[in-house]
């Protein structure tokens, strides 16, 4: 150690180890997370959402639940409506087992939702369809790494 | 079609594609973006890896190092998405689009870094790792605020000025695209630009630096 380093020498020392770079980063992350704390009160939620959802503990279908009726016009909000000229056409649609499963059992909702034939949900796939593309791309470039990483010794 | 409201800072808009809510746009800013993205994702495809010769000091002797094909192979692939993500990230006109370009470009860099099995560069992909994965809180984070405070994602609305964009959602992005873009330092360090097969690199730079100069955007105008 050196004494009379100048203070830039000092910090790119610091920051030329790549172990450091973590720690530098989850400090930032803490202040900002602390930041962010402390003016949570003061941010006001708005209530006029574009997404906005109603939860019907009643409904079969709970969490997932839009409403509606199959091949109608279900009012589905979307920010530029002349976008999606479809929206709302198919939401409550079911196939027969989805529809039976629904019938039988309050606490499906989850599984119909998740299994082909069931719910769609025309937020997700119609007015937000793009967002659906990239996030399943995500899942196929990390499942890319992890198989490559994987098979790679034999 | 929807009149881009800040003219001044992204330019006038120049090309309108629609998927749904997600209305992609060309500025002359972020066209200049796309087009510098896009050359070099055709460099990272045309390109051939360098097949490197270390001369021993002081003597006669060389060694030529290997390019291994699979490993060619994987990190073109991952050097291609991570440009289609830089692409998509350039030119996406709603925020919680933006940041899963985002993360996905995070991703694709930890693939480039990650193939190799130099023990340096597996500790510094390690450490990258970590802070990517640790980056998709506050980027996510910055996404859910912007939509919980003003109900909106998109940045036609966004950018209008008539809708407040509380300080901390914009510090929650700035922060989550800075782990995900923090690729270069790891890689100044690891010296993956001087391992075989360095050209696929050069795309964890380009996507890290525009990535920076589309958040720089978004902040000033939202």
């Amino acid at each position: 150690m050196t004494p009379n380093r100048s203070i830039i020498t000092r910090i790119s020392v610091i920051i030329s180890r790549v172990e450091n770079l973590t720690a530098l980063y989850a400090l930032l992350a803490i202040v900002v997370v602390v930041l962010g704390l402390v003016s949570l009160p003061f941010i006001a939620y708005q209530n006029d959402q574009l997404y906005e959802k109603t939860l019907d503990p009643e409904s079969t279908l709970d969490p997932y639940d839009r409403g509606g009726v199959p091949f109608g016009t279900t009012p589905v909000k979307a920010q530029y409506p002349e976008n999606s000229p479809y929206a709302g056409y198919v939401t409550a649609y079911l196939t027969p087992f989805s529809q039976w499963l629904a019938d039988t059992t309050h606490h499906m909702g989850t599984t119909i939702v998740a299994h082909p034939g069931g719910i769609i949900d025309e937020i997700l796939y119609n007015t937000r369809g793009l967002d659906t593309v990239v996030e399943t791309s995500i899942l196929f470039v990390a499942f890319g790494i992890a198989s490559y990483l994987f098979r790679r010794d034999s | 079609m929807f009149n881009l409201p800040t003219t001044n800072i992204g330019g006038p808009e120049l090309f309108v594609l629609e998927f749904g809510d997600i209305v992609t746009y060309f500025s002359p800013y972020t066209a200049a973006l796309f087009v510098f993205a896009l050359i070099f994702t055709v460099l990272a495809i045309v390109s051939r890896p360098e097949r490197q010769v270390d001369f021993a000091f002081g003597g006669d002797a060389y060694y030529t190092k290997v390019v291994d094909p699979d490993l060619l192979r994987f990190q073109r692939f991952m050097a291609i998405a991570c440009g289609l993500a830089t692409l998509g990230a350039m030119v996406t006109g709603d925020v919680f689009n933006f940041t899963l370009f985002a993360s996905m470009v995070g991703i694709t860099n930890i693939g480039i870094v990650a193939a190799y099995r130099n023990r340096h560069v597996l500790n510094a992909a390690f450490q990258y790792g970590i802070v990517a994965m640790l980056a998709s809180i506050p980027l996510f984070g910055g996404a859910a605020i912007v939509l919980a405070s003003t109900g909106t994602l998109s940045m036609w609305e966004l950018f209008g000025g008539a809708m407040a964009v509380p300080l901390i959602a914009k510090a929650f992005l700035v922060l989550g695209v800075m782990g995900e873009g923090m690729a270069p330092f790891y890689i100044a360090k690891a010296e993956i630009t001087r391992a075989q097969g360095a050209p696929f690199i050069l795309m964890v730079h380009v996507s890290s630096l525009l990535l920076f100069l589309r958040v720089t955007e978004i902040v000033i105008s939202m």
